[in-house]
C-alpha cells in the first residue's frame, strides 16, 4: 500500500508565489486604468454633473458614513440610529436576508424532493417549465397589490429570485446522484426514502447545492436593487433617490455599497463551503 | 442444483443461500435482454463460493439480485429459507468500485451501517476501531476517501461491509480496480477475515487464477443468456500457491470449460 504524501518543492512554491504578485500587480494596473477613464470622461463631460469623478464619489461615500439616519428597525427596537449608508443597508438586508432565506429553503426543498421523486417530477415539470422563464422582477405587480411596496413586497420579490436558482441547485445536484452510493446505501441499512434523501442524497448533493445558493445570493442583490427602484426602502431607493436630485455622486456611492456588502457575503460564504467540502 | 448433492462433505452444511430458477431481464432501448436464464444455485453457509465467467454472463445481476438490489422476474432466491424482497443488513455488499461515501471520512464510511436504529451494537465507536484495526488502517481514521489509495478505499469498503456484522458477504469484483500486488495482499487479509468469521462469501470476478485462490466452491457462468455452466468444489489446500501443479491444474481446467486459450508456459 503507498500512501505518497508529497509536498511540492521550495522553488515550485515560489514559482506560484511569483506568479500571484504578477497577477495582482496586473489586477491593480487594470483598477487604476479604469479609474483613469473614468477620471478623464467625467472631466470632460458637461455638464458635469451627469457624471461624477472618482472623487466626487469618494467623498460621498465618505459622507454616507458621516452623517447618520434612523429607520424603522422591525424586531430590533421601534428605531434605530445608524450611519446612513448602513442606515439604508440595514432596511435593504430586512427584505434581502428574509427573501433570501426563505426562497432558499424552499427552493432547495422541492429541488430535493422532485430531483428524487420521479412521480412528483412528472407532475411538476411543466408547470416548473412554465413559470421558470419568468423574470422574479415581473411579479412586481402582484407583489403591490398583495403586499404593498414595502418590505414585505420585496421580500417576495427576492424570494421568487432565490427560489429558483436553489431550486435547480438542488434538483440538478440530487439527479446526479451516483446509484453505487445509494445501493451501497441499501446494502447498510437504509430502507426509507426520507433516511435516503438525507445520509446519502443531500450531502452528495451539497456542492451543487451551495453553489446554487451562493449563486443567489449575488443574483438577489440585484433583484433587491431593481425592487427598491419600485419603493421599498433601501439602498436601492436611495440610489434612485439622490439620482433624482442630480447627486449622481451619491448614487456612485450607494452602488459602491451594494457591491462591498456583495463581496462580503460572497466571500464569508466562500470561506463557510470551503469547510463545509472539505471532502472534495 | 449440483454443489451440496455433488459433494458428500459438503452435506452436513445447510444452504444459506438458494436461488431457484432465477430469470432477470433488462429492457434495452426497445428490444429486451435476458441477463440470466433459469439460473439455479445453492451456497453452503460459511463458504467461500466464487462466480467466474466472461463479460456478459451475468454474474454481477446475480450477484446484485441476491444483494435485493436488483428484483427477479421470475424465480426466487432463499437466503436462510427467507425469500429475498430487497437489501438488508444480513447482507453485505463490497463493489468494484468501492462506492464509498466521498463526504464521509474512513471512519464515518465504516460507521455507517451501524448508525441505524436497528443495528443495535452496544459499543459502535468499539466496533469500528476494531475494524479500522482488522483492515489495516489505522491513522487514517479521519482520512476523506479522495485521499486513499485503491487498495486502501476497498479496505475501507470490506470493513464498512462488515460492520454490521451480516452473515453473507457478496463482493462484486472487488479487486478488480487495484494492482497486482496489492491484490494478493488483500486476497491474504480476505482469507484471515473469512476464518476468522462464520461469513458465507459469494465473490464474482472474471478472474480464474483469484477463484481458484479463494474459493471453495466455483460456480462457472455461461453468457447469452446468462446462465450456471458448471459447479465445482476446490479442495486444495491452503495457503495456494499459483504455480502449485494442482492449482494450474484446477485454472486450466476451467479456462478449457469457458473456451479460454490455456496458458502454457
Amino acid at each position: 500500500m503507498s500512501h505518497q504524501t508529497e509536498s511540492p518543492p521550495t522553488n515550485q512554491s515560489e514559482i506560484w508565489y511569483t506568479a500571484d504578485l504578477r497577477r495582482y500587480g496586473r489586477g491593480i494596473g487594470g483598477v487604476a486604468a479604469f479609474l483613469a477613464v473614468w477620471w478623464v470622461g467625467a472631466l470632460l463631460t458637461q455638464p458635469s454633473y451627469l457624471l461624477p469623478t472618482p472623487e466626487e464619489s469618494a467623498r460621498a461615500f465618505v459622507e454616507l458614513f458621516a452623517t447618520s439616519t434612523a429607520v424603522s428597525a422591525p424586531f430590533l427596537g421601534p428605531e434605530l440610529v445608524l450611519p446612513t449608508g448602513l442606515a439604508h443597508l440595514v432596511e435593504t438586508l430586512y427584505h434581502y436576508i428574509p427573501g433570501l432565506l426563505s426562497g432558499a429553503v424552499c427552493g432547495i426543498g422541492l429541488g430535493l424532493t422532485m430531483g428524487w421523486s420521479g412521480r412528483l417530477d412528472d407532475w411538476l415539470q411543466p408547470l416548473i417549465r412554465l413559470l421558470r422563464p419568468i423574470p422574479p422582477l415581473a411579479w412586481i405587480v402582484f407583489a403591490i397589490v398583495w403586499f404593498g411596496i414595502h418590505h414585505t413586497g420585496a421580500a417576495f420579490i427576492v424570494f421568487i429570485g432565490a427560489f429558483w436558482i436553489n431550486f435547480y441547485g438542488a434538483y440538478g445536484g440530487v439527479e446526479g446522484v451516483d446509484s453505487e452510493l445509494t445501493d451501497a446505501a441499501s446494502t447498510l441499512g437504509v430502507d426509507r426514502d426520507l433516511s435516503m434523501l438525507k445520509l446519502v442524497a443531500l450531502p452528495s448533493a451539497a456542492p451543487q447545492i451551495l453553489t446554487g445558493f451562493r449563486t443567489s445570493i449575488g443574483r438577489c442583490w440585484m433583484i433587491v436593487v431593481g425592487a427598491e427602484l419600485f419603493g421599498a426602502p433601501g439602498v436601492g431607493y436611495e440610489i434612485i433617490n439622490a439620482s433624482n436630485n442630480l447627486a449622481m455622486a451619491t448614487s456612485v456611492a450607494y452602488m459602491l455599497l451594494i457591491s462591498l456588502a456583495f463581496l462580503c457575503m460572497d466571500v464569508g460564504f466562500r470561506l463557510l463551503e470551503r469547510r463545509a467540502l472539505a471532502w472534495r | 442444483m449440483a454443489i451440496i448433492d455433488s459433494n458428500p462433505t459438503e452435506t452436513a452444511r445447510t444452504k444459506k443461500i438458494d436461488v431457484r430458477n432465477l430469470n432477470v431481464v433488462y429492457d434495452s432501448g426497445g428490444g429486451s435482454v435476458q441477463a440470466l436464464s433459469e439460473v439455479s444455485l445453492s451456497v453452503a453457509e460459511g463458504s467461500f463460493t466464487c462466480i467466474v465467467g466472461p463479460s456478459g454472463c451475468g454474474k454481477t445481476t446475480l450477484l446484485r439480485t441476491i444483494a435485493g438490489l436488483e428484483s427477479a422476474d421470475s424465480g426466487r432466491i432463499l437466503v436462510d429459507d427467507e425469500p429475498v424482497t430487497g437489501a438488508g443488513l444480513d447482507r453485505g455488499m463490497v463493489f468494484q468500485e468501492y462506492a464509498l461515501f466521498p463526504w464521509r471520512t474512513v471512519r464515518g464510511n465504516i460507521r455507517f451501517g451501524l448508525e441505524r436504529p436497528d443495528c443495535g451494537c452496544a459499543d459502535c465507536e468499539g466496533r469500528v476501531d476494531e475494524l479500522i484495526d482488522l483492515v489495516g488502517l489505522d491513522g487514517f481514521e479521519e482520512t476523506y476517501p479522495k485521499a486513499l489509495s485503491g487498495g486502501m478505499k476497498q479496505r475501507v469498503g470490506i470493513a464498512r461491509a462488515i460492520a454490521p456484522d451480516p452473515e453473507i458477504l457478496l463482493m462484486d469484483e472487488p479487486f478488480g480496480s487495484v494492482d497486482a500486488r496489492t491484490r494478493d495482499r488483500l486476497h491474504t487479509e480476505l482469507l484471515d477475515i473469512w476464518a476468522a468469521t462464520d461469513q458465507t462469501i459469494v465473490f464474482v470476478t472474471h478472474d480464474i487464477d483469484e477463484a481458484v485462490r479463494l474459493a471453495n466452491e466455483i460456480i462457472v457462468m455461461d453468457a447469452d443468456p446468462g446462465s450456471v455452466q458448471s459447479t465445482r468444489s476446490v479442495s486444495l489446500s491452503r495457503p495456494r500457491n499459483r504455480t502449485d501443479t494442482a492449482f494450474v491444474d484446477v485454472v486450466a481446467d476451467i479456462r478449457t470449460e469457458l473456451g479460454e486459450p490455456v496458458e502454457t508456459q
